[in-house]
């Protein structure tokens, strides 16, 4: 695998472009680590499989 | 009616107009007039409807003949720039090449069109509402500040009598950050309140539809168009839509108002603080019941809504990545999107997680209070092309700081509301931000009024 961004992630930059990336995403990515700490392994994620979705009135 | 027509809000001109004493045509050619004058250094406007005068007439006409259709009936509203519309062109602020969008009418514009309302235009937003500026659009109180954003236009517009109303759309609080920076009234009700059908997405679960307005009755007459279910939205809700006019007019007396003293006041700037501080004690005074809490959930917010803005937005514009597109967007936004790829899936899903988690905190919150009061905002309008500003002394970027109160209710889709509080040393607008139980619209709007008629700060202008 030469370049896992692109390959694992299908982040396809060149890369100074990449680079710029990865540094603007920093701070927020410290954002999401902090988040990645709470445990909530007994919290059911804020979203909800509906398969009657379709079958609503459209207009 | 006395004065000039333009600034007169939404709740005198209805009346006005249902009996023939303010005429839709003239109201209307007033608006174009003081867009004519006053756009060019405002820049709230993208597109200037060409029929709008003889929507009025066709209006005018009809409540002549006694089918008045309600109080939006021959009333100019200003469109953000992300709503489709049938009649005008559609851009969600990007100039970029090979974007086309329907033109057709989203939910909200054929609600305000069957309501009667005059299209009067299209409000600037920045591009795909991304971001807490509008540019090219100036701060009607000071020409080299930024009107906030996204829905920065609209507040704009408002604010300077171009529009008696206008739609915004609210991803992280692009309804109420300009709301408080152009000193008008924004409200964000219950995700799903609003249809957001024919609104070009930004994030599918954090996008609110609604309005900015002079006053807080006028947000309810508007609401009361815009609320209700809609099957084209599958987030919209079918719950039943309450006389929001009922709202108004009510003391707070023995209602509990919440003050969550963890976050919402935390490093913001001083008038900020001072006006906010001013208005809880009014409230009190007016026989509210304070109540002092913390949500510590609240800490984890941030990698939450950004996990989820970016994934969503940078699947939303998947076809114009591998397109090519996007390197013509915004830089700003440009990298937002492209950015969204290092957002993994379980970061997505621990963002979902969390936002439950908050949900439930905010519902045990609610258990002892009514609403949740603080600033819409912690800093007032900053200069453009500033990217830090000085917050309780120390620097901190406008990014980071302008959504820090307002993100808190996409992620959990309370309502909330920005109505405004006081100036700053500058003569900038301040908001205080209320937030209710999901759905209860009615009771966010009752304290706003009742804080807002004991002010005055809804009938000072801009000195354009």
């Amino acid at each position: 695998m030469d370049d896992p961004y692109k390959d694992l992630l299908g982040l396809n930059l060149p890369p100074e472009r990449l680079k710029e990336v990865l540094a603007a995403y920093g701070d927020i990515l410290a954002e999401i680590r902090k988040l990645q700490s709470l445990d909530l392994t007994d919290v059911h994620p804020a979203i909800v499989f509906e398969p009657t979705a379709p079958y609503r009135n459209k207009p | 009616m006395s004065g000039e027509l333009w600034r007169q809000p939404l709740e005198k001109l209805a009346p006005a107009i249902r009996t023939g004493k303010v005429s839709p045509v003239a109201l209307t050619e007033a608006c174009l007039d003081r867009i004519e004058r006053i756009d060019g250094r405002l820049d709230s406007f993208i597109h200037v409807s060409s029929a709008a005068l003889d929507v009025a007439r066709v209006a005018e006409r009809e409540i002549k003949a006694g089918k008045w259709k309600g109080p939006l009936h021959g009333i100019p509203v200003g469109v953000k720039d992300n709503y489709l519309t049938r009649d005008m062109p559609t851009t969600a602020g990007s100039t970029a090449p090979g974007l086309a969008f329907a033109q057709r009418d989203s939910a909200a514009a054929g609600m305000l069109r069957t309501a009667g309302a005059v299209l009067i235009g299209k409000t600037r937003t920045h591009e795909f509402a991304w971001g807490n500026v509008t540019p090219p659009v100036c701060n009607p109180w000071d020409l080299s500040r930024v009107p906030s954003g996204s829905s920065g236009g609209s507040g704009a517009a408002v604010a300077a009598g171009l529009c008696v109303a206008a739609l915004g759309s609210d991803t992280g609080g692009s309804i109420r950050m300009p709301a408080a920076a152009c000193g008008t009234v924004g409200l964000k009700a219950t995700f799903g309140r609003v249809s957001r059908d024919g609104v070009v997405p930004h994030s599918w679960s954090l996008d609110h539809a609604g309005p900015l307005t002079r006053t807080v009755a006028d947000a309810a007459l508007m609401m009361q168009v815009l609320a209700g279910y809609d099957p084209a939205d599958p987030a919209c809700q079918g719950q039943p839509v309450p006389d929001y006019a009922k709202a108004l007019g009510k003391p707070v007396k023995g209602l509990r108002i919440g003050v969550c003293r963890n976050h919402f006041f935390e490093n913001l700037q001083e008038d900020v603080e001072n006006a906010v501080e001013k208005a809880i004690g009014d409230l009190a005074a007016a026989g509210g019941k304070v109540v002092e809490l913390k949500i510590p959930l609240l800490e984890y917010g941030l990698g939450a809504i950004f996990a989820i803005e970016l994934s969503s937005s940078t699947a939303y514009h998947e076809a114009s990545l591998l397109a090519g597109r996007v390197p013509h967007y915004q830089p700003d936004v440009r990298m937002l999107v492209e950015m969204g790829r290092l957002v993994t899936g379980p970061d997505y899903l621990k963002a979902e997680q969390y936002r439950s988690a908050l949900m439930q905190a905010y519902r045990k919150v609610f258990e002892s209070v009514d609403v949740v009061i603080g600033p819409t905002t912690p800093i007032t309008a900053w200069k453009r092309g500033e990217w830090t500003v000085q917050v309780a002394g120390k620097p901190e970027s406008v990014l980071a700081a302008s959504w820090r109160f307002t993100y808190p209710y996409n992620l959990t889709g309370l309502p909330a509301i920005s109505v405004p509080c006081g100036f700053d040393r500058d003569g900038l607008p301040i908001g205080l931000q209320i937030a209710g139980k999901p759905f209860d619209e009615m009771t966010v709007l009752r304290i706003a009024h009742a804080y807002e008629r004991g002010q005055d700060w809804k009938d000072r202008w801009p000195p354009l």
